[in-house]
């Protein structure tokens, strides 16, 4: 099995991992990058395979990409297409390379910058073939060139639904509609965050006008009731709902669509954290459950330092930050000489960055008559088909825990390993037990942390 | 009543891409280009039903579209349960998708 | 859900894992009133980290053989009785071979065990390859038990648990056992967080926490805990029927010294649910439930040498659980000299899914009816002369 030493370890390449990248390349030391995708970039900063990016990328998104220049001409090893498994004698990582080799990494210092996943509410036929979440239809959009379908229609929760809406009218694509579930006096507090984030603002406001031009209606208090189709999606059924959540009856409306597109906000990746030790917190105001670290963002684990939207959810200003702040706490505790008061401004720029993220996770917030009014016949663990009929008589028999109806149900037990139905659990058992959601213990997390092809091994 | 799209239909205009390859999905060739993933492909060419869900039998296709969901494994030259969406085209490649019309 | 705890019990029952279910089951099926405490969540130990198998062919010839018989027997009723889907597979199981040393211990084995009346045969490796066409063509024989089948453990402890309680037996989860006093006439006075239970008949199934119950009564079990790691693939299509184990693993369990170089041998079932259940290890290393990469590769590797075809396949989940070993391979069964009333069910190792429907059946017939339908002097506490 090849073994690689190195200075420092870098799972994730998004805005936090690439900074911290550069930095600690700069500043001498040997960095391995290593990130699960085709390319480094992360979420945000994907681009086109035959070069350029699909749309001209703002001052933000430029800087972005220029940091993925920088690390390209540093003496850093950039791993793509590898999936850490499991991390073993304190800080080695057990990884998979391009599903064909195992391989171990030995850093001295290891920087978790995993990101986060979208999260999503279920509701009846989410699992048709031509629903999709709003990252797929980015994803789509921006790594090949391809928009998702001719005519579709977005729903969900949040600011970002306006920013996929743009991009897709922007490129040909008809939009029926955007249905947020969030009402009017929730988008209006995130006003007094404009000042904070405003490249986003002038963004968003380049997508509200493209949709107005459009005539595309926006619709705020409405959510998708049911998803129809025999074997695909065909139609959409939305309806009003109320503060509670609650659907309002009487207003159901019929959307003729064969795809839909649905984002509901985001969960951390927390779960190599969580092998590796780290605490983990639940903590509503960054977004759920997140990992807990000191001011020099280093974890509960010696030398395992944490940066990005795992410490919390608030957006890649606050993970450009974190990237360099977790860089100064890494060479610190290699004993290099770092800017203190670099440091110390850093901390400040932080609390605003998580001010930020209160307000943005707070328009992300499910309310819990809308979790218990999931019919029982909708799906909720996806991969082993587990509904919520199923789950509500679990609970009733008194497994009350996501481990207890793991095991007697088998929610989680998939290829996804609960990272779509867990968040999904997360939510519906403070609703169902009225416990808060503080006290639902997480779901452990055993190696290896991404499916691993067996084939692999052999090598 | 399922209308098939016309391939060429979805992918972005303005972009110029790479390399046109031969791929194949089910035994028919579609258009693909290099560097596209497995997904964008089988998006292009109309395929939403990807597999058959594990105990109900339900059609599925790709969710998440960023690796994270597993909805959306198709087999890639005789290897099955690969993710669509993680994985680039390459020349040749031979894709096995469930048929919407056996479910 | 907190209920309250009983003042008193019939029968107190010390563990929730298979073995405790069981006892409880058979126990409240005889109109005991039974209470069982459980330290952690419902199936959170050992029953809930291991493989389904009921190999009969793995049992070592003489009161093993015949306890796991028995049991086996009563595997054919449980789905009924219990009324729950325990994913019972009853197809048969095989013991590949795959060197001609291993062929020979084999053919002993085979001979050994079909003198003691288990149905058993040697098949060579084309007519193994007719019966699980995914089997490799190093695998050069095999053996051949129709009487071996395989269990889902999770949901027969679930299934157990829920009978028991049907039939009025309570089970209490997140309830530890602090203390067990002595107090007069006979009595037992167990203490937990939530109050105590009394009794005049404990049964200590507490499996690898079996000696700890132990102490608190002042006896010594020698239970000590035994690490399996297991792998677990995706859900795959049907490939294999009946459930395997390689010849290796014969040997490791009974006397390392047979086992070919370091080959500890693998298990090798596909569940009800579709995925791939490969083991294991045998190792002490106290109540470490980790798994280790070098396990991992090492179950991969031997595993894909039998059914190439699970190259193909994704590892998505590995778990490690903690066996309840005993130095002889038997479990600890029935009375205990000396202490009237405290009764034992614990250490089956890695057998403790194929012998808990004998175990609960007999240590219920031994409390309430006075007599087990099969002797357990063989199984007792004394033959370790500790205590």
């Amino acid at each position: 099995m090849t073994r690689k030493k190195c200075d420092a370890a870098i799972v994730g390449s998004g805005f936090s991992g690439l900074v911290a990248a550069n930095i600690l390349a700069d500043r001498g030391l040997r960095v391995v990058l290593l990130d699960e995708n085709l390319h480094v970039g992360g979420q945000l900063l994907r681009s086109l395979p035959w070069g350029g990016v699909l749309s001209r990328p703002d001052r933000f998104r430029r800087f972005g990409f220029d940091l993925i220049g920088r690390v390209g001409k540093q003496p850093i090893e950039v791993l793509e297409r590898t999936k850490v498994l499991d991390i073993v004698e304190e800080r080695h990582l057990v990884i998979e390379k391009d599903e064909s080799e195992i391989a171990v990494v030995e850093p001295r210092m290891l920087l978790l910058a995993t990101g986060a996943r979208e999260r999503f509410l279920p509701f009846k036929g989410w699992t048709l073939p031509g629903v999709i979440s709003t990252g797929a239809a980015q994803i789509l959009m921006k790594s090949s060139g391809v928009l998702p379908s001719k005519k579709m229609l977005i729903a969900g929760m949040g600011p970002l639904l306006l920013s996929v809406a743009g991009e897709f009218l922007r490129h040909g694509g008809r939009l029926l509609s955007i249905l947020d579930m969030g009402r009017a006096p929730d988008k209006a507090l995130m006003l007094t965050q404009a000042f904070h984030q405003r490249s986003k603002v002038a963004e968003g406001i380049l997508d509200l006008a493209r949709i107005f031009l459009a005539r595309v209606p926006l619709h705020l208090g409405t959510a998708v009731v049911e998803a129809r189709g025999g074997a695909e999606l065909g139609a959409v059924v939305a309806a009003r709902i109320g503060k509670d959540g609650g659907v309002r009856g009487g207003t159901e409306r019929i959307y003729r669509t064969g795809s839909l597109a649905v984002g509901y906000g985001f969960t951390p990746n927390i779960e190599l954290a969580q092998l590796a030790g780290c605490t983990v917190d639940h903590d509503k105001a960054r977004g759920g459950w997140v990992v807990r670290v000191g001011d020099d963002l280093e974890t509960g684990v010696d030398r395992v330092f944490a940066a990005g939207e795992i410490t919390g959810i608030a957006g890649a200003l606050k993970s450009v930050c974190e990237g360099e702040l977790a860089a100064f706490g890494m060479l610190r505790k290699l004993g290099r000489e770092v800017d203190s008061r670099r440091m110390a401004r850093l901390n400040r720029e932080r609390v605003h960055h998580l001010r930020f993220g209160k307000y943005f996770n707070a328009l992300h917030r499910i309310p819990s008559r809308a979790i218990l009014s999931i019919p029982d016949d909708v799906t909720i663990c996806r991969c082993e088909d587990v509904r919520m009929g199923e789950l509500k008589s679990a609970v009733t028999e008194g497994h009350g825990t996501p481990a207890a109806l793991k095991r007697a149900l088998r929610i989680g037990m998939g290829n996804c390993q609960g990272r779509t139905c867990g968040p999904i659990v997360c939510d519906i058992l403070p609703a169902l037990t009225k416990k808060p959601q503080e006290v639902v213990p997480i779901l452990s997390v055993r190696s290896p942390v991404k499916p691993v092809a067996m084939r692999s091994f052999l090598r | 009543m399922k209308k098939k799209q016309p391939t060429q239909d979805l992918r972005i205009p303005s972009i110029s891409r790479g390399k046109k390859i031969r791929v194949f999905v089910n035994g028919r060739e579609v258009v693909a280009y290099e560097g596209e993933t497995v997904l964008a492909v089988l998006t292009a060419a109309g395929r939403r039903t990807l597999r058959k869900s594990l105990h109900h039998g339900e059609g599925r296709g790709a969710f998440c579209g960023m690796g994270v969901c597993y909805e959306c494994l198709v087999s890639i030259n005789g290897r099955p349960n690969q993710r669509a969406c993680m994985t680039q085209v390459k020349d040749l490649m031979e894709i096995h998708v469930d048929d919407p019309k056996e479910m | 859900m907190s209920e309250l705890l009983p003042r008193t019990a019939d029968v107190i029952v010390l563990g929730g894992g298979v073995i405790g279910s069981s006892v409880a089951y058979h126990l409240s099926g005889k109109k005991v009133r039974v209470v069982l405490l459980e330290k952690g969540d419902p199936v959170s130990g050992t029953s809930s980290a291991c493989d389904g198998l009921i190999f009969l062919q793995s049992k070592k010839p003489g009161p093993h053989l015949q306890l796991a018989m028995a049991s086996r027997a009563r595997f054919d009723d449980l789905p009924e009785e219990l009324d729950s889907n325990i994913e019972l597979r009853r197809e048969g199981g095989m013991i590949t071979v795959a060197t001609e040393s291993e062929l020979h211990a084999m053919e002993h084995f085979v001979e050994e065990q079909r003198k003691h009346g288990l149905e058993v045969s040697l098949v060579d490796g084309h007519r193994a390859r007719e019966m699980e066409s995914c089997l490799s063509r190093e695998i050069m024989a095999s053996t051949f038990c129709p009487l071996d089948a395989q269990v889902n453990p999770i949901y027969l402890t679930l299934a157990f648990l829920k009978s028991a309680k049907r039939q009025g037996a309570r089970a209490f989860a997140h309830t530890p056992v602090t203390g067990i006093a002595r107090k007069g006439g006979g009595v037992f006075a167990v203490q937990t967080p939530r109050g105590a239970i009394e009794t005049k008949r404990v049964v200590n199934a507490a499996g690898v926490f079996a000696p700890e119950i132990g102490k608190m009564v002042g006896l010594t079990i020698p239970i000590i805990p035994r690490r399996g790691q297991l792998l677990v693939t995706e859900a795959l299509p049907p490939l294999l029927t009946r459930c395997l184990l390689s010849a290796g693993y014969i040997a490791a369990k009974y006397d390392p010294g047979l086992a070919g170089k370091e080959s500890q041998g693998v298990s090798i079932e596909q569940t009800g649910n579709g995925n791939f259940l490969l083991g294991s290890t045998r190792e002490f290393v106290g109540f470490d439930r980790r798994t280790t990469p070098d396990a991992v590769k090492h179950i991969v590797f031997e595993t894909t040498r039998i059914i190439p075809r699970l190259l193909d396949a994704h590892l998505i989940r590995t778990f490690a659980g903690l066996r309840p070993y005993t130095t002889d391979g038997l479990p600890i069964l029935g009375r205990v000299g000396g202490l009237d009333g405290f009764f034992m069910a614990a250490g089956h190792e890695g057998d403790g899914i194929a012998l808990s429907p004998i175990t609960g059946k007999l240590i219920a017939e031994l409390i309430a009816d006075g007599k087990p339908g099969v002797p357990l002097e063989p199984f007792a506490l004394e033959r370790f002369s500790l205590s």
